[in-house]
């Protein structure tokens, strides 16, 4: 389609142009970092001496915090088209909805997909310089895949909030409902379920093993990172079919 | 040339039905006025043509081919339909910036666009400090941006100020001597009659008229004649023999119904009745709209004796 260039052009002034999303964006990074970087300075050595010690998960301690900022980016990003009925002059800019809807997921993506790495090696850079002796380099098995692995997880989870927002029209339902659901869902059942079962396929508990040195649940890195497509891919295609077949 | 081509045109919201069974062509070199009383369609019609709302049945098209398929559509068609249609944190000048990338409009029709509409000063602050005649202003704005050769303007002087209204006026006329179709909707009638070559009206979505503004009023309204003399008697008599009806008014002025001046004028000189003043009424749009919407009215509306009966 020879008109796709110009609506991601337009969709990437969208975002730019809006502080909250800049803000979000940015907080994606920084709330990450502080708090790996926080984490790793402030263990123990009763922490770092446990059997099960990961020094390379250490460094996205913080990753629960930056994933709220990026729910916040993709459902605001979205969202933001059904305050005051905004979407109305940008379906009429753009009419093919199709169109419009990959153009808006593929510019919030690559956003979250680039800030997402920044934050993971900024991360994984400070918190290992912050473990000091105990810090380990890229070249440690699993260190390389983690990196990636956690700027992927924060563009998927951009992008489940960003489906959602298609669905529910409304950031701040978007929030109410995906931030319970990411943090504390897992958080709560994770302890009462021990030893895996269907907690494991939260879009969450999932979407991390990709960070884990060795993962000792039902799915690995990879299948991890593949249950979380299967969320993100369900929730965008929800949205899609939202805004394709309903009117504006 | 370019026009708007309505063709049984039906939108039912749950069983309702907002617009039914609508034809009607937006001819480009006119502006055609869209009237009817809230609720009546018109705001439907026009997100139907866009493409923004499904029709149940019939179809919409702009030059041939409907909206959804025109490529970048802000190159042929602008649009105003709603001025609080917009992200309030943004600016002025960004929203503007956002629309002109859809169709690779250059940046500096942006800056043409803002200054065209008056709102240049206000360019770079944020949409929600507009009022709401900023906002008509900015949406007028979006709607010129890709210089189209159709406009629709819904409502385009709500909000605005005496200044905006009469802004609005000459660019509308400008628009459609410039050769593009232009529809404009509005509910108020000397609004409409200042700048309309044609009209549609609607009443409960459906088409009441589809006629130019002279031939309409003048299929709705009868001329009048007001006239003063100082012989009331003779003047009667005369007028009564032609077969005209003068009635008296409070203020010693008569009115003759379905008569013209250059009927009235020549008479009484002929019978050599002193006359101190003679005036033509010129029929309003706003009687001639009322006159079809009573019969329609009583077309449609339910008969209250009817329900009388019924207790």
């Amino acid at each position: 389609m020879s008109s796709f260039a110009p609506v991601l052009h337009s969709e990437w002034l969208k975002i730019r142009s809006v502080r909250s999303q800049c803000l979000a964006l940015a907080a994606v990074l920084v709330s990450t970092t502080a708090f790996s970087v926080l984490m790793c300075a402030t263990l123990s050595a009763e922490d770092t001496s446990e059997a099960g010690f990961d020094p390379v998960r250490a460094s996205f301690f913080g990753l629960n915090f930056g994933q709220i900022a990026a729910i916040c980016f993709g459902s605001l990003a979205v969202a933001g088209e059904y305050r005051n009925g905004a979407v109305l002059v940008s379906l009429t800019a753009v009419p093919r909805r199709g169109l419009f809807y990959t153009a808006k997921l593929t510019v919030v993506g690559l956003l979250a997909l680039a800030v997402g790495l920044l934050t993971s090696a900024t991360c994984f850079v400070l918190g290992q310089a912050a473990l000091g002796d105990l810090g380990v380099g890229i070249g440690e098995p699993g260190a390389l895949r983690s990196v990636v692995g956690c700027g992927v997880y924060l563009a998927l989870i951009t992008l489940f909030a960003a489906g959602l927002a298609a669905v529910l029209r409304s950031a701040p339902a978007v929030m109410g409902f995906l931030i319970p659901f990411l943090l504390m869902l897992s958080f709560v059942l994770g302890d009462v379920s021990e030893g895996g079962g269907w907690v494991d396929f939260l879009p969450d508990r999932a979407g991390q093993q990709i960070l884990l040195q060795n993962p000792d649940g039902p799915l690995n890195p990879w299948t991890g990172t593949g249950v979380l497509v299967l969320w993100v891919a369900a929730a965008l295609w929800v949205g899609g079919r939202r805004l394709m077949r309903r009117d504006a | 040339m370019t026009s708007i081509d309505v063709t049984q045109l039906t939108k039912e919201y749950g069983g309702r039905r907002a617009v039914d069974g609508l034809t009607f062509t937006v001819r480009p070199g006119k502006v055609t006025g869209f009237l009817g009383p809230n609720g009546a369609g018109k705001s439907t019609t026009m997100r139907l043509v866009l493409g923004l709302d499904r029709p149940t049945s019939g179809t919409a098209t702009i030059g041939g081919r409907p909206y959804a398929e025109i490529d970048e559509p802000l190159r042929h068609v602008g649009a105003l339909l709603d001025a609080q249609a917009a992200v309030g944190s943004r600016t002025g000048r960004d929203h503007l910036r956002i629309l002109a990338a859809t169709a690779r409009i250059p940046a500096r029709r942006v800056d043409d666009v803002l200054e065209q509409a008056g709102i240049a000063s206000a360019a770079d602050r944020r949409i929600k400090t507009y009022s709401l005649g900023m906002r008509q202003r900015l949406g007028i704005a979006a709607a010129l941006l890709g210089d189209p050769e159709v406009v629709m303007l819904d409502e385009p002087s709500n909000g605005l100020d005496p200044e905006g209204i009469i802004w609005i006026r000459r660019h509308v006329r400008q628009l459609a001597a410039e050769g593009r179709a232009v529809l404009v909707s509005s509910h108020l009638m000397s609004e409409t009659a200042s700048f309309a070559d044609h009209l549609v009206v609607l009443g409960k979505g459906r088409l009441l008229a589809d006629t130019g503004m002279r031939e309409f009023i003048e299929e709705w309204t009868t001329p009048r004649v007001r006239l003063r003399t100082t012989d009331d008697v003779r003047l009667s008599a005369v007028l009564a023999e032609k077969g005209f009806h003068p009635v008296a008014d409070d203020d010693g002025r008569w009115t003759v119904e379905g008569a013209r001046v250059e009927d009235i004028g020549p008479l009484t000189a002929e019978a050599g009745i002193p006359i101190l003043e003679l005036a033509g009424e010129e029929p309003s749009l706003e009687h001639a709209y009322l006159a079809l919407t009573a019969g329609e009215a009583e077309y449609t509306a339910p008969r209250p004796t009817a329900a009388v009966q019924e207790v």
